[in-house]
């Protein structure tokens, strides 16, 4: 048996039951209306939960002052409220907070659809539910069906109340399990007359309206309804998540195409009951043409209606085609649609030129029902479509222009040559200012060039009279020409400057694209990426990382660094839930920025999140477009902050590179001088040890001195290596003091000798020469070191000349032998480390080819700078070795004399 | 006769193994200490004439085996030091060690030190009114110099200078020491005096100033006068 044949269980089944595991379960008590009891009902199962074991809290149920729930409420721990300052006073709040941070097993949260007071962290409680969710809490909570978002207008319709609170669908959806608590309405309407029911005012009308027998046996019926579909959904579930194998047919799926006109909400509603009583998934989609602008009035509905769409549980896409009806046609076959669901707006014109879309649709659908929604005459209050600007006084002008100069240019014409239709003309001098100036001026051209042509060409001439019936004809058609040329040419110029703006807008995301590109390292990105976001939304910019992380400002324009606490929460949020937070948005609402998350991939970690200022009150709100480019900006940011990231990783890796190379030739630099001067101490010591008693007096005596020499050899070496580890991790400390610059000399001389130097050297030191304010050891081995290499860069017969002088603030102090020099390409590299002439068998003494590197790190310690000439200054040969250093202001002497005398 | 005792304190083995039999060579006693505790109890048990410490001792710092001993006993102490630690010396020659020796060092300077400390111990107790240094010396109730047979013309800070540096001849002296002596405590810091008057004397005193015999500089640690 193969594993095809094994049933298996639905992968969406199965992801859609794993997340529910992780994330806290949902149950909501549904009632037809309020009084029915649904949050005595839930407070009485949750006692029973409570003496089941479970961990159960009141995060916050209205009693209303009734007895009866007041005491069921009384038997379990109730969660503080929070209380926030609302107009001058202090509304008690349910504390999502204090909720997250108790995590109890099971929550009580009453009133599903309420809305939160403004400063809270969510707009609505139901977001403040999905939030506990989240987080892994149970929660219990109460819904009236008049708040479902999708009934609304039905519930309107039956009721004659609006209601304002309301719950997106897929907030219901979400529930894991739903309850009815149902009272029939003749029940409910004898408690309401008792008192038993609490609404805020009974006497109004609209609350009496409401609760009428026909209106309850109406929303129940609703809410009935609702809960029958839900049993049914997830029995469906239930059986593709287990495999059941059922003869269930291919769903039913739904499109409906929302247009920018104002029953574009209403279609939306009616599609999505359409696709409950279906129980199909359902896409909502928007056909835009290509070229056509869209006033921003249409944009805004257009989107609106996508919007419902969505938060209604539909699939949104946004398509471009020339004809709709294919292209929804197309999309249709594609996604296997088996209903489409379109507005039938009212004809724009009288004269309608072009078929419906729904004439279209239902000409070329196969297969696919078409449900045309006729939008109500209330909802027709259609605003005109905004004209193109007209051009200003400019265009008109120069088509009165254009005319009088075809007028002239005929009359003149028509004395020599017998022009057939001078009319041509006039169609070239309307022509000229459509594409100019666009639509209006070319339209007003034509109406002049209409009264022109009558009256200078059609007889009777001088007259705007017409004599032949003919010409008259020709007039019309003539001004029909015109103006349908103006309009095609205009329209041709709109199109002409929307794609231009496009292009300066993609020209705007190339350059924000290469600049950031362009940049070195993270912060330069961000501060070209806020410079830019401000630039281009002209709103305050900023950009948060977390480098160490916490959030922290990365880059901000205008320069700011630091926000207010509303704001950083914001921020947080919405780095935590990968969604937009703080003003314009539902979360937190209130905050002075709008923070959106950005990552380098949809499924990484974001890197952080980009602020845009809301801006000062009664400045512009965020348009869809504002948002759509802070988007793109978002993600070019995040990509270059990933690249910035990788070169810096790269470029850190290459240091380790290097750093790991100087090591290696360390190590194998030590591990050769060490072992040299080991080997003769060893050799020397075992020698004597062994044969020591039939060695003549003077081989013991050389031995025993050539173990002294290579232990100090040995010394100078480690010394050396304490000096480099020292001024490369930084912490040389000068301790400095005033040194006599000829004693520094002899002492190098001196110790020189001491390893057993033989050249000549010879020391000159200018008279008066000021003392030196410097660390006298390492200033002692700076010098050493030049000595020492001095001395093993040339034969014993050489001279060494050693020199002081000051010139100005600087100290020069000159090492000059009359050896064999330093080949050019060597020169340049004598102070780094591990660099030695080919013929050397060391350097600064020690032979570690790390003296001259040290001289030099020690002379730059002190301020001063270190050079190699070779051949020596006026020779043909040898080596200078030049340090440089600065003087001190010449010391305090005063206190010296007292008491001389 | 007894031999003066010398007592090394060092946690290093191989520094008693080589340190012992060159001192019995040279006509000592050689003790052992191997941390700052056995040390002080030792001093006070054995009364070594001398006290050679290492300053990195395993049970507590070497400057404070010094305090301790310094509040009742007067013993020499050389002090071995790594060559890089000036500061410490000087601290530890503050503190009131006699000398030090820099680390690895060879066994001739060691005993020169030796001697040195115990000759200037064996002298502190006895006052004399004429010093000698070299081929200068030093009259000091008549604030008298006399280099080969010839008085030398000195300031009186440089005779004080002088005269502080013959009186402690051999051992090492801080620059603090120094200064406090002849200019005062105020003056505690200013080093640049002594290069100054340093010079001056070697250019009156010494036979070849640029190489001095008689003021001989510690680099960064101070000053010791030649015998």
């Amino acid at each position: 048996m193969s594993n095809e044949a094994t049933p298996r269980a639905s992968p969406d089944a199965l992801l859609a039951a794993a997340e529910r595991e992780m994330r806290g379960k949902l149950r909501i008590f549904l009632g037809a209306a309020p009084g029915v009891g649904k949050t005595f009902a839930m407070l009485q199962a949750a006692r029973a939960a409570k003496a089941g074991g479970l961990d159960v809290v009141v995060g916050l149920v209205e009693t209303h002052g009734r007895a009866e729930t007041e005491a069921l409420v009384g038997g379990f721990e109730v969660l503080a409220r929070r209380n926030i300052p609302y107009r001058g006073r202090l509304v008690a709040e349910f504390d999502v907070d204090a909720a997250l941070k108790r995590a109890p097993q099971l929550l009580l949260v009453d009133e599903y659809a309420h809305s939160n007071i403004e400063g809270s962290r969510h707009a609505k409680r139901w977001q403040d539910v999905q939030e506990l969710l989240a987080a892994g809490i149970n929660v219990w909570t109460t819904l009236n069906i008049q708040h479902v978002e999708s009934i609304n207008d039905v519930v309107q319709r039956i009721t004659g109340v609006r209601v304002r609170e309301t719950v997106p669908d897929t907030a219901l959806q979400k529930a894991d399990e739903i309850i009815l608590v149902d009272l029939p309405p003749d029940e409910l309407l004898r408690r309401l007359a008792e008192g038993k029911v609490y609404v805020e005012d009974t006497a109004t009308r609209a609350v009496q309206s409401f609760f009428k027998p026909s209106n309850l046996t109406a929303l129940r019926e609703l809410a009935l309804r609702r809960v029958a579909a839900r049993v049914d959904s997830d029995l469906l579930e239930r059986m593709q998540g287990s495999a059941i194998e059922g003869p269930w047919a291919v769903g039913e799926r739904l499109l409906v195409c929302v247009g920018p006109d104002v029953a574009a909400e209403r279609v939306v509603r009616e599609a999505k009951r359409l696709a409950d009583l279906l129980d199909a998934s359902w896409f909502a989609v928007t056909v835009e043409r290509p070229g056509r602008t869209v006033a921003a009035a249409e944009r805004a509905r257009l989107e609106a209606g996508m919007r419902l769409a969505e938060s209604l549980g539909a699939q949104t896409r946004s398509l471009v085609a020339g004809d709709i009806a294919a292209e929804l046609l197309r999309f249709a076959r594609f996604e296997n649609v088996t209903q489409i669901v379109i507005g039938k707006a009212q004809p724009r014109r009288p004269l309608r030129l072009r078929r419906s879309l729904a004439d279209a649709l239902v000409r070329e659908a196969d297969g696919v029902a078409i449900h045309v929604v006729t939008a109500e005459s209330v909802a027709r209050r259609m605003e005109r479509p905004k004209l193109p600007a007209s051009g200003g006084a400019a265009g008109y002008l120069a088509a009165t222009a254009c005319v009088a100069l075809a007028s002239v240019i005929g009359r003149l014409l028509t004395q020599f040559v017998a022009l057939p239709n001078v009319s041509m003309l006039y169609l070239l001098a309307v022509l000229v200012p459509a594409i100019r100036y666009g639509v209006w001026p070319a339209i007003f051209g034509s109406a002049l060039s209409f009264l022109a042509y009558n009256f200078f060409f059609i007889d009777p001439v001088g007259t705007l009279t017409v004599a032949r019936p003919h010409e008259l004809l020709a007039l019309v058609i003539f001004l029909t020409v015109a103006v349908l040329i103006s309009a095609i040419a205009g329209r041709a110029r709109e199109q002409t400057r929307a794609a231009a703006l496009r292009i300066r807008a993609t020209r705007r995301l190339y350059d924000f694209t290469r600049k950031l590109s362009a940049l070195p390292d993270r912060t330069a990105v961000a501060e070209a990426a806020a410079i830019e976001i401000h630039a281009a939304l002209g709103r305050a910019a900023v950009i948060l990382t977390r480098p160490g992380g916490d959030l922290a400002i990365a880059a901000a324009w205008p320069p700011e660094d630091r926000l207010d606490t509303a704001s950083m929460t914001a921020a947080r949020w919405a780095l935590d839930h990968r969604e937009a937070a703080g003003a314009g948005t539902e979360t937190l609402p209130d905050a002075a920025w709008r923070f959106v998350p950005f990552a380098g991939s949809a499924e990484a970690e974001p890197l952080g999140v980009i602020g845009v200022e809301r801006g000062a009150a009664g400045s512009a709100p965020f348009d869809a477009e504002s948002e759509a480019l802070l988007a793109t900006l978002a993600e070019q940011t995040a990509a270059a902050l990933v690249r910035a990231r990788l070169s810096t990783e790269v470029a850190s890796a290459r240091t380790a590179a290097e750093t790991e190379r100087v090591r290696n030739i360390l190590l194998a630099s030590i591990s050769h001088d060490f072992r040299t001067p080991l080997a003769s101490i060893l050799g020397a010591s075992t020698s004597l040890l062994d044969y020591g008693g039939g060695m003549p007096e003077a081989t013991r005596r050389d031995l025993l001195g050539h173990i002294r020499d290579e232990a100090e050899h040995l010394d100078a070496m480690v010394r050396n290596l304490l000096s480099m580890t020292r001024l490369e991790a930084g912490a040389l400390e000068l301790r400095r003091d005033w040194i006599d610059v000829a004693e520094v000399l002899n002492r190098a001389v001196a110790a020189a000798r001491r390893r057993g130097a033989q050249q000549g050297f010879s020391i000159r030191v200018a008279p008066a020469l000021p003392l030196l304010f410097a660390d006298p050891g390492l200033i002692d081995q700076a010098l050493g070191n030049v000595v020492g290499n001095a001395v093993r860069h040339t034969a014993p017969t050489s001279k060494i000349e050693l020199a002081a002088e000051a010139t100005g603030d600087r100290l020069e102090i000159a090492v000059t032998d009359d050896g064999p020099g330093i080949a050019a390409e060597v020169l340049p590299h004598v102070f780094e480390k591990f660099v030695r002439a080919a013929h050397d068998n060391g350097d600064g003494g020690d032979g570690s080819g790390l003296g001259l590197a040290i001289t030099k790190g020690i002379v730059e310690a002190h301020g001063g700078t270190v050079s190699a000439t070779s051949p020596a200054p006026g020779a043909t040969l040898g080596t200078r070795i030049t340090i440089r250093l600065p003087l001190a202001p010449p010391p305090d002497m005063t206190g010296a004399r007292q008491m001389e005398g | 006769m007894q031999l003066p005792r010398v007592l090394v304190v060092d946690d290093e083995p191989a520094i008693h193994r080589f340190m012992a039999p060159a001192l019995v060579a040279n006509g000592y006693e050689a003790l052992k200490a191997e941390n700052g505790a056995e040390a002080i109890a030792m001093t006070a048990s054995r009364r070594p004439e001398i006290v050679i410490l290492d300053l990195g001792l395993p049970d507590m710092d070497g400057k404070e085996v010094i305090r301790r001993l310094r509040g009742w006993t007067d013993t020499p102490i050389v002090v071995l030091s790594a060559r890089d630690r000036d500061a410490e010396k000087i601290e530890a020659l503050d503190l009131g060690a006699d000398d030090f020796v820099n680390k690895p060092f060879s066994m001739g300077e060691l005993m020169a030190r030796l001697r040195a400390a115990l000759r200037h111990h064996a002298r502190a107790t006895v006052e004399t009114p004429v010093l000698r240094l070299g081929p200068i010396e030093i009259d000091l109730p008549r604030h008298r110099v006399v280099r080969d047979g010839a008085e030398v013309k000195l300031t009186p800070k440089e005779f004080d200078l002088l005269a502080f540096l013959a009186r402690h001849a051999g051992r090492v002296v801080t620059h603090r020491q120094i200064l406090r002596e002849v200019w005062g405590p105020a003056h505690e810091h200013d080093t640049q005096y002594l290069r100054v008057y340093v010079g001056q004397l070697r250019a009156k005193l010494e036979a070849d100033p640029v190489n001095p015999k008689l003021i001989v500089t510690e680099p960064g640690v101070g000053y010791r006068a030649g015998e």
